[in-house]
């Protein structure tokens, strides 16, 4: 049964062109409008941060909390190739596709952050590294992690796209497919070190902030914390993706491999409150959090969301019920953007008085260029196999392209095979 | 440095968190190998200064000095009249502060400016070493063709000193740099040179600890509990403060007598020495990677031939 679905195949029979992509193509040329302007008058009009508040969203939020969620082709990946867990090979594209893409635009983001970009050229010069500061381990990793191993892992969809549109290529394409094969383990090796690593120096950036961050969230363990969050935000993250593209573009989606994704999310998120609250009875903080005060309202807020989250999608696994798998990933991704975002803005407090909002400008940059990020994924979930689907679909795909009607094949007619499947 | 049990479970559970037994068991080998590290000190040859608050009068002759020196000009934010800066900022490398509590205890003026911490925490934050620390003088400086200006430096410091321009296409980081020209040509730093009362006064770093001890014992009651800021906080400071009122009041935050880097950044260090432990973890997965993917290709050929579709990597 499961075999049937080990398969990815294009949204063939839905334009590419749609009002909500022009939109979101609008978004993101405003944003790339706006940057120009913040590259001419500077960070403090363009945005509200300040000296207290010297990070804005675009690094607390795209790349301390987001690039969690883009942390499903490393979580996955090694459920997939470390774990054995096969059947989650057919997400792994969506996984893959979906991280690089998360990381590039917080990439750009953060490019556009930073005042004196061009010195960051330095990091081709190994005798300028500070090699023991967390941020050129970030600095270094994830650009690294985002050009190599996630951009190789992305390639085989295009190559098949490259194979089924000039089939007279089919040697250039195979000896490709043969090298990407030689070097895929190596290259997976990659997909899982370069993330554990930077992702949890992600964390270890907030450590050398000491107490300025509550100590409901300072531990010399945020490292791990964050590494940890990130692995099930990647999971919690795919799921969402496939729900919604599946539901958007009336796909049928193999119940099997949501459930066994909403299994092993529940068991991280569980093990992660676990280490999160024994962690926290170590230090002696634990009455921190029964206080009342914001920090533990906020940290109330984190922990019985992402609570709620692993006992929803442990009893939607069980009970083979979508919607709840669906509302526990959504859930269990924000509680986890909240947990990496806390520590870097609501949960730091350089000192009193400080104050820190985004501006209009700062909020539809990002906009923008997340925007950006969910057209790019459309378009090429549309152009390649990416979302998975049974054979079946792809039989349906490759007559329809015979009778010439790629974009627009009746609905009805897959439909009716795949209800077969 | 002694393995306590909480550094072994800590060590062992960022081992399980890669996901790897042999990860957990090279991770506490690493720990158990690595040499205690050892406390930076500062040089003998390391300048200082000591700020006295009880002899401060509050007149801002250090900061217009600061201002002249440094080619600044300080908004005049404060009475929208002098150049008073009402805090440090990208125009002000030095203010002198009021701290004048409503129950009628105390009042003291505080001079602020970089600390030059004997072991700084922006400079184990920065990069690519824009923020260096002289090994001889100890004084911290800023080199703005490596800096990137991703602003850590501002996140990390506990006194909140570098400040970042927030206008302009090139901007860069404002800090005190301890007059480095000026003592180059042999005179004190500006702000040193001007006070008329002496309430911050320039040395050597060991001179001015014993002066700042002296005044202690001279005058038994006065001080802040008989401590002089900057011999252990933090690690250690160049810059001194003797004051009647409470420090935490006056900006200078309980830090404990770890440096900041000694105390957060001892596992990254660890995890990260010589990239043991992930070129140990690479191997580690590349070796469980590829006989999964040998056995993905034989399934792979299976499905094709099962199928007739062109295998899909």
């Amino acid at each position: 049964m499961s075999k049937a679905w080990e398969r990815s195949v294009p949204v063939f029979d839905i334009p590419i062109l749609t009002r909500p992509f022009v939109a979101l193509c609008t978004l993101g040329i405003v944003a790339c409008g706006l940057v120009l302007y913040r590259e001419i008058v500077g960070l403090g009009p363009a945005s509200g941060m300040n000296d207290a508040y010297a990070w804005g969203i675009w690094k607390t939020f795209n790349i301390m909390a987001l690039t969690g969620l883009g942390s499903g082709g490393f979580s996955i990946g090694i459920a997939t190739w470390l774990f054995g867990r096969r059947r989650l090979h057919s997400v792994m594209r969506t996984a893959v596709i979906s991280s690089f893409l998360v990381y590039a635009s917080g990439l750009m983001l953060l490019g556009i952050d930073v005042g004196r970009p061009w010195n960051f050229l330095w990091i081709l010069a190994p005798w300028r590294w500070n090699v023991h500061s967390p941020m050129l381990e970030v600095g270094f990793c994830m650009p690294l992690y985002t050009a190599v191993p996630l951009f190789l892992e992305a390639i085989p969809p295009v190559l098949e796209w490259v194979h089924s549109r000039w089939p007279e290529l089919e040697s250039t394409v195979e000896m490709a497919e043969g090298i990407l094969k030689r070097i895929y383990p190596w290259v997976l090796g990659l997909a899982f070190l370069l993330p554990a690593m930077h992702q949890s120096s992600l964390g270890a950036l907030m450590l050398l902030a000491g107490n300025q961050v509550h100590p409901l969230w300072q531990t010399p363990c945020l490292p791990l914390l964050y590494v940890w969050a990130a692995s099930f935000m990647g999971f919690a993250f795919v799921s969402v993706v496939l729900m919604i593209c599946h539901l958007i573009w009336g796909r049928p989606l193999d119940v099997d491999v949501l459930r066994e994704m909403s299994r092993i999310t529940a068991w991280i998120i569980a093990t992660w409150l676990a280490f999160r609250f024994a962690d926290l009875a170590l230090r002696g903080r634990l009455p921190l959090a029964v206080e009342i005060s914001a920090p533990s309202a906020l940290f109330w807020m984190e922990t019985l969301s992402l609570m709620a989250a692993a006992s929803m999608l442990a009893v939607a696994s069980r009970k083979h019920n979508v919607r709840l798998a669906f509302q526990g990933s959504l859930l269990a991704a924000l509680g986890g953007i909240l947990y990496r975002f806390d520590p870097t803005t609501l949960a730091f407090q350089p000192r009193a008085g400080a104050f820190y909002f985004p501006t209009a400008i700062e909020l539809l940059i990002d906009l923008g260029f997340l925007s950006l990020a969910i057209a790019s994924f459309s378009l090429l979930a549309k152009a390649l196999p990416i979302l998975p689907a049974s054979n079946r679909l792809w039989h349906v795909m490759e007559s329809a392209r015979w009778n010439g009607a790629i974009l627009h094949p009746r609905q009805a007619d897959y439909k009716q095979y795949a209800a077969a499947d | 440095m002694e393995i306590t049990r909480r550094h072994l479970l800590g060590g062992m559970a960022k081992g399980a968190a890669t996901v790897f037994a042999a990860g957990s068991v090279s991770s506490v080998a690493l720990a158990e190998s690595s040499k205690p590290e050892e406390k930076p000190q500062a040089s003998q040859a390391a300048i200082a200064m000591l700020y006295d608050a009880t002899q401060c009068i509050g007149c801002q002759s250090c900061v217009a000095a600061c201002a002249k020196a440094n080619s600044l000009t300080p908004d005049t934010k404060l009475d929208r009249l002098h150049q008073a800066p009402h805090d440090l900022n990208d125009t002000a490398k030095s203010v002198v502060k009021l701290y004048k509590p409503a129950d009628g205890s105390p009042y003291s003026y505080v001079k602020q400016q970089c600390m030059h911490c004997v072991d700084p925490a922006c400079v184990a934050a920065c990069l690519f070493k824009a923020l260096k620390k002289d090994a001889v003088t100890g004084i911290v400086t800023w080199n703005g063709s490596l800096c990137v200006g991703c602003r850590y430096c501002e996140i990390v410091c506990p006194y909140h000193i570098p400040k970042f321009q927030w206008h302009g296409i090139n901007p860069k980081i404002v800090k005190c740099e301890f007059c480095k020209e000026r003592l180059a040509h042999g005179s004190d730093p500006a702000c040193t040179s001007v006070c008329p009362t002496h309430a911050v006064i320039f040395g050597k770093r060991t001179s001015l600890l014993e002066e700042a001890k002296l005044r202690i014992a001279k005058n038994p009651g006065k001080y802040y509990q008989e401590r002089v800021f900057g011999e252990r906080e933090g690690g250690g400071t160049q810059v001194f403060y003797l004051t009647r009122a409470p420090f935490e009041k006056l900006g200078l935050p309980k830090l404990g007598n770890e440096s900041i880097p000694g105390k957060y950044l001892k596992w990254q260090k660890r995890m990260y020495s010589y990239l043991l432990f992930p070129a140990a973890l690479y191997a580690g997965i590349v070796f469980i990677t590829r006989k999964n993917w040998n056995r993905h290709e034989k399934h792979l050929k299976e499905e094709e031939k099962a199928t007739g579709l062109r295998p899909q990597l």
